[in-house]
């Protein structure tokens, strides 16, 4: 089954994600995103990076996670191939970030994504499937 | 809301929705556009946005839609809301990430057919000269405390530093520098993405230009821009890069939470505001204003880096002339009459142009007879206008005209059945040369993405909102 796929939008993008669990979900929300700004396939998995960050709810969560995700690629501190999340509830989440340091000159930007909205988010559990859809700024 | 089907025509540039009872809306909404233009508008749900920003606290007048008008994020991009700045709020969202993305013309001193023979190495100088940001910093270096004074004094700091002439930010809208800002109001993580930005185009929509006065419409206005047919020209499109999308990102995150505070309920998140007089609102404000100016640094920071291309190329002859900088995503004060009350309003313009017309005094002293210069940037490989602005902005639009041709396919959509090189070749059978960071930025961007940037043009000139001066063609694109 598709683990992400990327949305329409006239002037931006977007992503929708499914996992079995909210976990998976946040980690496949994120690869989706990757995806979109970088080529994952040229980063390597050497290093790994803790991250921790809390939200309202699920849907206020996975913006700020995202957030969070893209500041630090976009301050070349990590560029994140993989995601594991080690710990979630609806305000919190625990996050392990598998990569490398980013290296701007071999790690461009595919398309740079300006920032995560809260346009039309959703996270929902539909048939015991986590479900996500996300918008972001280009 | 759903309310594109109870839109009402006013003339042949005016349409209206009425507000509708119980929806939340506490005002109308005025769509200038064209019946051909309207009809490319109501595809999208950018009208049922416009009606949910008329549901704003404090909002002034119309919530107002430009005939570029396009679905954003919350606020329509093309999308225009004045709040009453004692009882309304303000929206980060209705600036949006992009805080002061904007343009900036230049005007050089050498014709076209002096450009023409040599385009191809004044093309990959510019493309060396002005990186756009996808891989790598830019070329400026500024410490933290370097950058704090940027946030304050904006493009005055970059001339002042090196990067410009005496009057460069002279000719710009706020002279280049908003009053206001505060740097503490500006998170680390903020300072830490822009600052190695700064002097970079970024990508996306986001482009620098050389391109050549195709005709001239208005002999007057143009001379006293300092333009003439055949003239070359250089259109810088960018803004406050990451610095300012962390801005609008942190507030948005805080708002949430201040929004329950207040009492406010929006239909959209993404709507988010708080009251202007509130802590929250002015802390926004003076981070906005921070960022803005920010974006006016990094367009002066690529100025002087075109200038050094151009002088590289061409010797000491070529001269390049800030005509003026104006910003289409931004919320500022103003003051307007507004049903014979003066009235201090606080103005989104979100994908939006300041249009001042003559004798207006925030205009140039030496535009002051023709008004304040606007320009709309077009799709890739089209045109670009050159406007002034005209009296019927300050009379029904607060100041304001379009920012651009307005997008209508969908990236995806764009790239579908599209071939790189092929968009290339026709591009250089039109005489454009492009260089990207990216294959993406070309095929995404191409002409048949937007709408007819003429067409927009037509309605705003015949509304009385802005008028035209003169059309500009490309020859070069640089994009991220």
């Amino acid at each position: 089954m598709a683990e992400y796929e990327i949305l329409e939008h006239t002037a931006d993008i977007g992503l929708r994600a499914w996992g079995p669990s909210p976990g998976e979900l946040f980690r496949n929300a994120a690869r989706a995103m990757m995806a979109i700004a970088t080529e994952p396939e040229t980063l390597s998995g050497i290093e790994e990076r803790q991250l921790e960050t809390r939200g309202a709810d699920y849907s206020d969560l996975m913006v700020n996670w995202l957030s969070e995700v893209l500041y630090l690629f976009d301050t070349n501190q990590f560029a994140a191939r993989d995601f594991r999340v080690d710990y979630i509830a609806a305000d919190r989440l625990r996050a392990t970030l598998i990569g490398e340091p980013r290296e701007p000159e071999r790690h461009a930007w595919e398309l740079i994504i300006k920032a995560v909205t809260y346009h039309q988010l959703k996270v929902e559990q539909q048939n015991g499937r986590w479900k996500a859809e996300v918008f972001l700024d280009i | 809301m759903s309310v594109s089907h109870l839109i009402e025509q006013v003339d042949d540039y005016r349409w209206r929705i009425p507000r509708v009872k119980g929806t939340g809306m506490l005002t109308d909404v005025r769509v200038y556009a064209s019946r051909p233009i309207l009809e490319k508008v109501v595809t999208d749900r950018s009208l049922d946005q416009a009606a949910n920003v008329a549901c704003l606290p404090g909002i002034v007048g119309s919530s107002l839609a430009m005939p570029d008008i396009h679905q954003g994020y919350g606020f329509p991009i093309g999308g225009v809301a004045a709040v009453d700045c004692a009882s309304g709020v303000v929206s980060p969202g209705g600036v949006g990430f992009d805080i002061n993305c904007g343009v900036r013309l230049l005007g050089s001193s050498l014709c076209r057919d002096e450009v023409r023979t040599r385009l191809k190495d004044l093309v990959n100088q510019i493309f060396r000269d002005v990186p756009c940001g996808t891989g790598g910093a830019g070329y400026i270096k500024i410490s933290q405390k370097e950058l704090d004074d940027v946030l304050v004094d904006g493009a005055r700091w970059m001339v002042r530093h090196g990067y410009g002439e005496t009057n460069d930010w002279e000719y710009a809208e706020a002279r280049g520098a908003l009053p206001g800002a505060d740097p503490d109001k500006v998170s680390p993580r903020a300072k830490e993405r822009g600052r190695p930005q700064i002097g970079t185009l970024g990508s996306g929509n986001h482009f620098l230009e050389i391109q050549y006065v195709q005709r001239v419409d208005d002999e007057e206005a143009a001379k006293t821009f300092g333009l003439y047919q055949g003239q070359v020209v250089v259109l810088i499109h960018s803004g406050s890069r990451g610095l300012g999308h962390q801005v609008c990102t942190d507030f948005l995150r805080d708002m949430g939470p201040a929004m329950r505070k207040y009492g406010i309920e929006l239909p959209d998140r993404q709507l988010a505001c708080v009251p202007v007089t509130s802590d929250e609102g002015q802390s926004y404000l003076a981070a906005m204003r921070g960022a803005a100016n920010f974006a006016w640094a990094n367009r002066q920071g690529m100025t002087h880096f075109v200038r050094q291309a151009f002088r590289r190329i061409f010797s000491n002859d070529a001269h390049l002339k800030v005509i003026y900088d104006v910003c289409h995503n931004i919320a500022k004060q103003e003051r307007y009459e507004v049903a014979g009350k003066t009235q201090d309003v606080l103005v989104h313009r979100k994908g939006a142009t300041r249009a001042f017309p003559p004798g207006h005094p925030e205009v140039t002293p030496s535009y002051q007879q023709v008004g304040q210069p606007v320009f709309i940037p077009g799709s890739m490989g089209t045109a670009s206008w050159v406007l002034a602005g005209r009296s019927g902005s300050v009379d029904e639009t607060f100041g304001t005209c379009c920012h651009g041709a307005g997008r209508l396919l969908s990236r995806t959509a764009a790239k579908k059945g599209r071939d790189l090189k092929r968009v290339i070749k026709d591009l250089e059978r039109e005489g454009i040369l492009i260089r990207s960071g990216s294959k993406r930025g070309i095929l995404e961007e191409v002409p048949e993405a937007y709408k007819d940037v003429d067409e927009v043009i037509e309605v705003v000139h015949n509304a009385g909102l802005a008028k035209k001066v003169a059309r500009l063609r490309p020859m070069g694109v640089i994009k991220g």
